[in-house]
């Protein structure tokens, strides 16, 4: 007879989500830099911020940053990114 | 929205199945809890199984709680049915009652008293807001006070809700539903049955399959895990909780699955079950412990009677190889952390370098050989119970101290070790436990000691010279303007703690040999990982 094993695994199916459309470019986009709040992410976002206005006409840039690196952001962060065209996160140190 | 002392707007609603419902005829005789709630929202159904048990306690009051759902009849007829609710649940069709106390969230609670004014009112799920209110409604109709909301059940303190329906603009009522996500659900779907082909070696297929691919297991048989459950007084669809960070659903069958290829005993389940519901539980923050890449993994400390009716080892060795009881229920939390919350190495968990406690990381606490109260008196526990604490912890670091004979020289050498943990000049960021043996404890017992002094010598005698941050660039540097300076020795040092809370002494190991060891956490606080504690039963 076969033995029979109970499945101790996660047994929900993966669902995938479609990704968000692509811009076709950063002039005149409003963008979020947002900042998991690592030492250092400013520095590296301030650079960046920089650069997207002078050298690629990006209209406007909206700073937002997590409470805590160590856990999601929460919905009144999340809502900071909700309206603006795209989103650059600086991940780690 | 209405505050305290306001008038309560006139609440008249009919239920899906049942009476119309007034306000006005219930307040005369006694204080009504007013609670608004959305049927697809986490958090209020979240608050729901806490409405039910305040109700139970009012007894034939019970019809004082009351519902005022937001949501069309089919949805709220569900809501019922899922949770089995037994207090009146009113439907607010038109917003009506929604727009007269205008929360703005929900789920959202008023307490309305005889005099029909506002007497409470909150938004959002807070266990310490239904303990209160439950306080004040048993308290008026002569009833004895009961903990609604235990702090240790494994549901979070505080939960923000949604949007109120009156607030929300350009809502689209006809859009697809979407099945509502429960964050503390009761029950879960059984486990599948896999047949294994007789020409499949059993332990090689537990490998391939991704049940535990870095070290064999015991196939979980169907016969091993029946057996297991036919000793659980749980049924098996119960769920523990949902393993982050992919939060699968921990049920009595899972568990006991992986427990059974850790090779536990049945019986160790009364400790397992509590690891799995603290490790679960939002303070600890499973999240970010196994995405981090620090080394924390979970240790767990038993503490009380319960260690040895199970036979778990607190003595010589205890972080080893001593004991089934203490490797394998170690063992089972981690293949639940992988097989449910889904944080495999090099995919979702990316430690570093991680340590051998991924593997078991279990301990109990030696109270015998303790000269002082056990941890779970100091994290509020009476001293005839039991409890699981965790705390994610880095390796262990063994300090010697053969030499010292007064309890100031031995703290003075552990200090030395304290002030390394996380990173050297980087103050104030973790959590540290001092496990010390025993007759390093009786070395400070005899020379005056309690616990208390013991850690709060430790925490004003850690420090960094302030020399060490001659070095502008090394880690800690930057932050050094946030740090407490102190004098320790004459010197001028960083303080490395922020608070003596932030150093746990645990009394472990044999009684032979004079080493005691320092166990570094991550990230500590409400913005990293807390130290939780759970009592010991199923």
């Amino acid at each position: 007879m076969m033995p029979v094993f109970v499945n101790p695994l996660d047994e929900r199916a993966a669902t995938s989500r479609s990704r968000a459309p692509r811009l076709d470019g950063l002039q005149g986009k409003t963008l979020a830099l947002f900042d998991i709040s690592k030492p250092g992410g400013s520095v590296f976002l301030d650079r960046l911020e920089h650069l997207l206005v002078e050298k690629y006409g990006v209209a406007g840039v909206v700073r937002v940053m997590k409470p805590t690196y160590t856990k999601p952001a929460p919905e009144p962060v999340l809502e900071g990114l909700r309206f603006v065209d795209g989103v650059i996160e600086a991940l780690a140190d | 929205m209405l505050a305290p002392g306001d008038t309560a707007a006139p609440v008249a609603l009919r239920q899906p199945e049942g009476p119309d419902w007034r306000l006005g005829d219930s307040i005369a005789s006694g204080p009504v809890l007013l609670a608004f709630l959305e049927t697809d929202c986490p958090t209020c159904r979240l608050a729901v199984p806490y409405l039910k048990r305040l109700a139970a306690a009012l007894g034939a009051d019970r019809g004082r709680v009351v519902a005022i759902s937001q949501d069309g009849e089919q949805e709220t007829t569900e809501l019922v049915g899922a949770y089995d609710v037994t207090f009146p649940v009113l439907l607010d069709e038109d917003l009506a009652a929604s727009r007269a106390y205008d929360p703005r969230s929900v789920p959202a609670l008023f307490l309305v008293d005889e005099d029909g004014r506002i007497e409470r009112s909150s938004v959002g799920f807070d266990k310490a807001e239904i303990n209160a209110v439950a306080e004040v409604m048993l308290g008026k109709l002569g009833l004895q006070p009961q903990l609604i909301a235990d702090p240790n059940d494994g549901a979070p303190e505080t939960k923000p809700g949604c949007s109120s329906r009156h607030l929300e603009h350009g809502r689209n009522a006809s859009a697809p539903a979407v099945d509502p996500i429960d964050l503390m659900p009761q029950k879960g779907p059984r486990a599948s049955r896999l047949e294994i082909p007789d020409d499949v070696d059993p332990y090689e297929y537990c490998m391939s399959a991704g049940f535990s691919p870095y070290l064999p297991v015991i196939p979980p048989t169907a016969e091993r895990v029946d057996a297991f459950l036919g000793d659980i007084p749980l049924p098996p669809d119960q769920v523990l909780g949902l393993v982050p960070p992919c939060y699968g659903q921990a049920t009595v069958e899972k568990v006991a699955a992986n427990a059974v290829m850790a090779g536990c005993k049945p019986e160790y389940m009364e400790v397992l079950f509590p690891v799995v519901r603290a490790v679960c539980d939002e303070r600890f923050n499973l999240h970010g412990v196994q995405a981090t890449t620090h080394s924390a993994t979970p240790l767990t400390i038993l503490s009380g009677s319960a260690a040895e009716r199970l036979g778990f080892a607190s003595g010589a060795g205890v972080f080893g190889n001593v004991s089934r009881a203490n490797s394998t229920v170690g063992r089972a939390l981690q293949l639940v952390m992988t097989n449910l919350g889904g944080a495999r190495p090099g995919e979702i968990d990316m430690a570093t370098l991680a340590s051998p406690g991924r593997f078991s990381y279990c301990i109990a606490e030696n109270h015998q050989e303790s000269p002082w109260a056990p941890l779970h008196v100091d994290r509020g526990y009476d001293a005839d119970e039991s409890t699981v604490t965790l705390f994610a912890a880095a390796g262990l670091t063994v300090v010697s101290e053969h030499t010292a004979r007064t309890g100031d020289g031995l703290l003075r050498t552990l200090a030395a070790t304290l002030a390394t943990v996380w990173s050297w000049r980087n103050c104030g960021r973790a959590e540290a436990i001092v496990v010390l043996c025993p007759e390093h404890a009786t070395t400070l017992a005899s020379d005056g000691f309690s616990k208390e002094r013991v850690r709060d010598f430790l925490f004003e005698n850690t420090g960094v010279p302030l020399y060490a941050y001659e070095h502008e660039g090394t880690e800690g540097t930057q932050l050094r303007d946030n740090y407490e300076e102190i004098v320790i020795d004459g010197m001028p040092h960083y303080q490395k703690f922020a608070d003596p809370s932030q150093i746990m002494i645990v009394v472990a190991g044999g009684t032979a040999g004079k080493f005691s060891g320092v166990l570094g956490g991550w990230l500590s606080g409400p913005k990293g990982s807390q130290m939780v504690s759970y009592p010991v039963r199923f």
